[in-house]
């Protein structure tokens, strides 16, 4: 019953939010729902024990996908988005093969590797991908009804709302994806995967599936930033990106489903509210490094680890 | 009539050093076969080989007369042949039930659709049920909801098998189940493969122990430097020169 | 045709001497310590801007720059050691993470610092060497590739015959034995830490007249310096070398006869080819991954 309140006052303040922000700072809501669904289904392929340094290229994978099928083939936007998800999620499944031969350090090296490729690709070939200035005018969003809302989608508010929609959705299949079976195999990979192995799992294909699916989610980020921002460019998925995703998963911390979001919520807020009240800006990456830095060094357990010691104490008394 | 496993001319090299060298031996169905020797005999890569951790540099496994050399292990567990780990492998960060429940997975595949469409209830509760049940067979029923790294070590052992166990395979490979265990424990697990004999699993076993080994053999195996040594009952093994040779001898090469 | 070859050659050959510095460097790095140093391109972006900072900006004799380059971005090295891979001795992974946190400060202090543009430092020397009419070396590509010449023999005859040499090889050979025999990890790392980061530092110093400059420069040098050391195999520096000679000149040809762009897919495919087929690398020995 305290479960169903808690989830009714979440819905509540995601209606009522966007309202009482600045224009920019509903942009960055929209960003930041963006990037939960990023850090989430980084997280489920984390599960297996896999760290890839791949997984924001593959989210521009969704974007170009998205984009170019919208752009170039007019399809209808929602329907694009999906394709991104497919799309990515087939780049994954192929680069499966090469990359599930290798374990540990070396499949982030290749994993690296094969993201770097992939960006290469969209630098080199103007045609389709726009070379090096990448992809502008992108389709937005149609505009429509819900009777009691009108969707306009030039408006961030609006694309607030859809994305959170379209985040809240994901995040519910990988949350049941966690808690199933399936989940719970994708533990046993990673802590015994021999012992995994004795029960008779097939590692490879339940690594592959939480690669493969984590990346489909991935790539439905891509194709929502697509359609918001409207231009996409290979240094939009770059290494830096790459950097920020690892910075939420490790400050918020990986060993439940919402330490990551926790990191990236937390960290945006600091972004916003801290460095630009405080003109800091700029020094973002700087911030960000010291964050990193400060939390494997003294927090490796991540601020889910406070969250729990915190309710842990509750639930004593 | 085809012995449920049959090793032969079993050979593992690795670089310039040969571990297991022409090894020959059967394992009768319903049995409870033991295979010993010195430290560095080569047993546990025997065992390594027979469950396709290791792919054999020579030779054959055969299940039921098919050939399963060098299959990779998951396809091994998957025809019946499970193994548990020397060194209390479990996944000491799950709950006891959680182990238990990735023992079933052969038996109960999980199915992502059904599971995220919420249509997998009833295969979840036949794996919980078969987890449980695996759990109460080696006395692990009131701990479930413990972490398999807070259990007792003779627990721990114990939790090994019910892994092993909850898929019902045709064949265990039982590695050292018996080390560290003081006598009551020994006896109790003594009386447990027993039982697991009874209900129609086979089982192969590697141990010191030699006074399990006596007590619950039918079959024994024994190995030298790699090689076959003898073969035979109990009491042919506890009496045989070869065998007790082996090990005064060996005692000098303990690794 | 024959030109043609024989000045991509010369390219390549320049290419491979501060490629192969700044894979040394890593490869030391990681064969002692064990973590993988991903600030490893930030710190040649450092020694290059001491020779910005030092040599264009006040007129500092160009190797005295370089030599403070090297040093300088050796103390680099001896602080991640003492901050961050000392404490995180037991879990690489989180070694590895840190130093991605230590490049993006390191880039970002460059950016504070001297701004986002492009840097091109006046040449040390405008002289060039030319053979046959058609073949030249400015002579500035050959003080990179004598100096790397001399100091990898330097770093050789280091490792092989000195004291401190043998106790970075046994380490890195095997950290417990090495501790039970009396040899400080803690100094190891140290002398590792300093002369890998060092090295790297002296390449981007080096290069720093013939290249632009930029606090986003590490990039491709990180990225070089991985696809080296895989192919060359992780532990070994022999391989580092052998593997950064094989890549200069596939790159350099490919970057000639099509494009740059080319030239860096090729090298990441060849990476790729390595990682599936044998991880040890070309000339691998055991590894501590």
């Amino acid at each position: 019953m305290r479960n169903l309140f808690l989830w009714v006052a979440l819905a509540i303040a995601v209606i009522i939010l966007p309202n009482l922000v600045s224009f920019s700072q509903q942009e960055v809501l929209v960003f930041m729902t963006i990037n939960i669904l990023v850090v989430a289904s980084y997280r489920l392929l984390t599960l297996t024990g896999e760290w890839s340094l791949g997984h924001v290229v593959i989210m521009g994978v969704g974007a170009y996908a998205s984009a170019l099928v919208t752009k170039e083939l007019g399809l209808w936007v929602p329907l694009g988005i999906l394709v991104g998800g497919l799309a990515s999620a087939l780049i994954a499944l192929a680069l499966s093969v090469p990359l599930f031969r290798m374990k540990g350090f070396y499949f982030l090296i290749g994993s690296f590797a094969a993201g770097e490729i992939i960006r290469l690709l969209w630098k080199r070939f103007r045609d389709p991908f726009g070379g090096a200035k990448g992809i502008k005018g992108i389709d937005p969003m149609p505009d429509f009804s819900i009777g009691i809302y009108q969707f306009d989608f030039f408006e961030p508010v609006s694309y607030f709302y859809f994305s959170a929609v379209v985040v809240a959705f994901c995040l519910w299949i990988l949350w049941r994806i966690e808690k199933s079976p399936v989940g719970l195999t994708f533990h046993a990979v990673h802590w015994q995967d021999k012992l995994a192995q004795a029960s008779g799992v097939n590692l490879r294909r339940y690594r592959t599936m939480a690669f493969v699916i984590a990346s489909g989610f991935a790539g439905i980020a891509g194709a929502l930033l697509a359609h918001y921002i409207g231009t996409i460019n290979p240094n939009s998925f770059d290494v830096e990106v790459m950097v920020f995703v690892l910075t939420w998963a490790i400050v918020g911390g990986t060993g439940t489903f919402y330490g990551p979001i926790l990191g990236c919520v937390v960290l945006t807020i600091l972004n916003e509210i801290v460095l630009r009240e405080l003109g800091l800006e700029q020094t973002r990456p700087l911030i960000y490094g010291l964050i990193l830095i400060l939390s494997i060094l003294f927090m490796p357990n991540g601020l889910e680890s406070i969250v729990q010691r915190v309710t842990r104490r509750k639930d004593a008394k | 009539m085809t012995a449920l496993l049959e090793v032969q001319n079993l050979t593992m090299r690795f670089g310039g050093l040969t571990a297991v060298d022409g090894l020959n031996f059967k394992v009768e169905k319903g049995n409870i076969h033991g295979l010993i020797g010195p430290n560095g005999a080569g047993k546990t890569t025997t065992f390594n080989m027979v469950s396709g951790f290791y792919k054999p540099s020579h030779g054959k496994v055969l299940l039921n007369g098919e050939d399963i050399s060098g299959l990779p292990m998951h396809e091994v567990a998957n025809r019946g042949v499970v193994r548990t780990f020397q060194h209390s492998t479990l996944f000491a960060e799950l709950y006891v039930l959680d182990n238990a429940l990735i023992g079933t997975h052969m038996t109960f595949r999980p199915n992502l659709f059904a599971a995220i469409l919420g249509l997998d209830g009833a295969a979840r509760r036949e794996a919980l049920d078969r987890a449980r049940s695996s759990l109460e067979f080696f006395g692990l029923g009131d701990v479930e909801q413990e972490l398999a790294g807070d259990l007792s070590h003779g627990h721990q052992r114990a939790l090994g098998m019910a892994v092993a166990y909850a898929s019902r395979p045709d064949l265990i490979l039982l590695d050292e189940p018996f080390t560290g265990m003081n006598p009551e424990e020994t006896r109790q697990m003594m009386d447990l493969m027993r039982r697991l004999c009874a209900e129609g699993t086979t089982i192969l076993l590697v141990e010191h122990d030699m006074q399990a080994i006596m007590g619950l053999c039918d079959n024994i195996t024994c190995m030298s430097f790699g090689k076959f040594l003898a073969e035979g009952g109990p009491a042919e093994i506890r009496n045989h020169p070869d065998v007790i040779e082996a090990y005064l001898g060996g005692a000098r090469h303990v690794a | 045709m024959f030109e043609l070859l024989a000045q991509t050659s010369l390219n390549a050959i320049y290419a491979a001497s501060y490629i192969s510095l700044v894979a040394v460097g890593l490869v030391l790095i990681f064969g002692v310590m064990g973590v993988v140093n991903f600030a490893h391109g930030e710190l040649f972006m450092v020694g290059s801007y001491v020779v910005v900072a030092l040599y264009a900006d006040r007129m500092v004799p160009f190797f005295v720059a370089v030599a403070a380059g090297l040093i300088f971005v050796g103390l680099l090295g001896l602080l991640m050691e003492r901050a961050l891979f000392r404490p995180l001795r037991d879990n690489p992974l989180g070694g590895l993470v840190a130093s991605i946190g230590f490049l993006m400060v390191l880039q970002a202090l460059a950016v504070l610092g001297f701004g986002v543009r492009m840097e091109h430092i006046p040449p040390v020397t405008q002289d060039v060497i030319t053979f046959a009419d058609k073949i030249s070396i400015p002579v500035a590509r050959v003080y990179v590739i004598v100096t790397a010449i001399v100091m990898l023999s330097a770093l050789w005859y280091f490792l092989k015959r000195t004291r401190f040499g043998w106790a970075l090889r046994a380490s890195a050979q095997d950290p417990e034995a090495a501790a039970l025999q009396g040899i400080s990890v803690t100094q190891t790392a140290m002398i590792a830490m300093f002369i890998g980061a060092g090295f790297a530092g002296m390449a981007g110093a080096l290069t720093a007249p013939l290249i632009s400059i930029n606090p986003h420069m590490g990039h491709s040098v990180i990225i070089t310096a991985f696809i080296v050391i895989i192919v060359g195999g992780v532990g070994s520096l022999e391989g580092a070398v052998l593997a950064s000679v094989v890549y200069a000149f596939v790159h350099t040809f490919v970057t000639t006869f099509f494009d740059g762009v080319l030239a860096d897919i090729t090298g990441l495919a060849l990476m790729l080819i390595v990682l599936i087929v044998k991880p040890t690398g070309l000339f691998g020995s055991a590894d501590r991954a």
